[in-house]
């Protein structure tokens, strides 16, 4: 099996506009999900993301707040997938709740260097 | 991230169930005036544990959790407030430093929990709010709904639910003191206005549950976890409150036959009674055994007995129509209202319908029933019983002309299109 790491965009404004029923809702769709990927053995790790962080830029050095001006879209989160194929990998990522709530998932297959 | 198979799932609506309680502790401590940055803090840690709990999962105490990020954001959201000096506490908290968070954890304690909910219940039944604003001022502070939620509830749209909440929200802030005081928890007028207040939100709940399954009848179970609050020793009128328990137990055990697989919602008579839950029924029983150990009568014992009534009879044909109507009498010495009057005239219709149709006509004055469609519907039974089809198809379908709600006009015009099967 290769290892993906799948990157999680959101809107971060997105969850200030939901009520309480419709947040724990999000959050058990979420940990289902998750359920099922160690069922199917597609699971490796993952971990959420501060919203706020620091872009540094150039050779400057510049630090601002974060490449994202006029959205508040960033990346929430990101987890590290198992599968067969790059393809396989997409279609197992289809099944992230976030998508249900206009995120976007980006997925990349990670070279291993250490054999 | 668990990689456990016995990952913790959420008990149904602890979020909103938590909101109202987090609610109630911090404003208890910052004051009913701080009632916005309360709710920015509950908010704030319903979306931290959002992000994290999609990953690690739902910790082994959830609620225990929640209380303490809620903390923890509040006493950031005091640091900063206290720096702009925008800050005053409230009397409970009567200066911020160190022992904050010692007065903090003493309000952590399930008993002192409830009583941050009682109060906040109390003080969200503002006299000078319409009973109706009221509802929806509790349901969103106490009961964690948001607006589109409550919208959907209240037949309503977000823009005026929006505009209720936050007029009654300037009026509670002007309350600060109260929060402090066990004195309005323990009010006999004041909990006369909750037990109204608890009644409405149950019966909103009830009246819009004919149409969908779902968020409506959570206003019913809110309004019993609320009714549950006021059942101790030491609150006043707890007789009343337990009728109320009685009923509104009673009246939910029917919830499971009210609507069949189409969506459409059943009578009394056409409901398959093996379904009423059985559960709820005794719960119902155990409330009103309580209730009528009191001495005086009030309303809600005399509609939780009529409920009992249905529920203990083993089918339509053997309810006690004499008994219900006595009682109906009774209730309408209590609350004169031409609702009461109506039911009272139906029941006694199933005992002699010889004279309901001129009684019915006679509520017509009545503004309540100004076009309300409820006296043509209830005519249209009658007569149906009467054997007067001609008269009880034009009568639905004069109900169907004035009746507002989807889940009525599908009622009447189930009715009216059986009538026509009939005549083919």
């Amino acid at each position: 099996m290769k290892e993906f790491l799948m990157l999680i965009r959101e809107n971060l404004d997105n969850y200030g506009k939901m009520t309480p029923e419709e947040m724990q809702a999000d959050i058990a769709k979420h940990v289902k999900w998750v359920e099922q990927l160690v069922k199917n053995g597609n699971f490796k790790g993952g971990n959420p993301l501060m919203p706020m962080g620091k872009h540094v830029k150039g050779n400057n050095k510049m630090v601002t707040d974060g490449p994202y001006i006029e959205t508040k879209e960033g990346v929430s989160g990101y987890y590290f997938l198992l599968a067969n194929s790059l393809e396989e990998a997409a279609e197992i990522a289809k099944g992230c709740p976030s998508l249900q709530i206009g995120g976007t998932v980006e997925i990349r297959e990670v070279i291993q260097t250490q054999q | 991230m668990k990689n456990e198979e016995n990952i913790n799932h959420l008990t149904a609506h602890l979020f909103r169930e938590n909101s109202g309680k987090m609610v109630a502790v911090l404003s208890r401590l910052f004051g009913l005036h701080h009632i916005d940055t309360v709710m920015d803090v509950v908010q704030d840690t319903f979306e931290s544990v959002l992000t994290q709990w999609r990953f690690s999962g739902v910790p082994d105490n959830p609620s225990a959790w929640l209380m303490k990020v809620a903390k923890n954001k509040a006493i950031n959201a005091l640091k900063r407030e206290n720096k702009t000096k925008s800050f005053s506490p409230s009397l409970y908290l009567t200066h911020f430093d160190d022992s904050f968070e010692n007065q903090f954890d003493i309000l952590l304690s399930p008993k002192e929990i409830q009583d941050s909910q009682l109060r906040l219940l109390f003080a969200c039944c503002l006299p000078d709010l319409s009973q109706k604003n009221q509802v929806i001022l509790t349901l969103h502070i106490l009961c964690g709904f948001g607006v589109p939620e409550i919208a959907n509830a209240m037949l309503m749209n977000n823009e005026a639910v929006k505009k209720v909440i936050a007029r009654s929200k300037d009026q509670l802030k002007e309350l600060n003191n109260i929060l402090q005081t066990r004195l309005i928890t323990l009010s006999e007028e004041r909990i006369q206005t909750v037990h109204t207040i608890l009644y409405l939100m149950f019966n909103e709940g009830y009246k819009t549950t004919r149409s969908k399954k779902g968020i409506n009848n959570d206003l019913c179970y809110e309004a019993i976890r609320l009714a549950k609050l006021l059942d101790h020793k030491n609150a006043p009128r707890q007789h009343e409150t337990q009728a109320l328990l009685a009923l509104m137990f009673l009246n939910i055990s029917r919830f499971p036959a009210r609507v069949n697989m189409q969506e459409e919602w059943l009578t009394l008579e056409e409901q398959d009674r093996s379904k009423w839950d059985k559960v709820f029924i005794e719960e119902g029983y155990y409330y009103l055994n309580k209730a009528v150990e009191s001495k005086s009568v009030t309303r809600f014992h005399i509609e939780a007995i009529i409920a009992s009534l249905h529920c203990s009879a083993s089918s339509f044909e053997k309810t006690n129509w004499e008994e219900i109507s006595k009682l109906y009498r009774i209730l309408e010495q209590l609350e004169p209202s031409g609702l009461v009057k109506l039911n009272r005239i139906m029941a006694e219709s199933y005992i002699s319908n010889s004279k309901s149709i001129q009684a019915i006509d006679k509520l017509k004055s009545n503004l309540l029933f100004k076009d309300n469609f409820l006296l043509s519907a209830a005519k249209g039974d009658v007569y149906q019983r009467k054997g007067q089809f001609k008269n009880s198809l034009s009568s639905y379908e004069e109900a169907l002309q004035l009746a507002v709600s989807p889940a009525d006009k599908k009622f009447l015009k189930k009715k009216i299109s059986q009538y026509k099967q009939n005549q083919n």
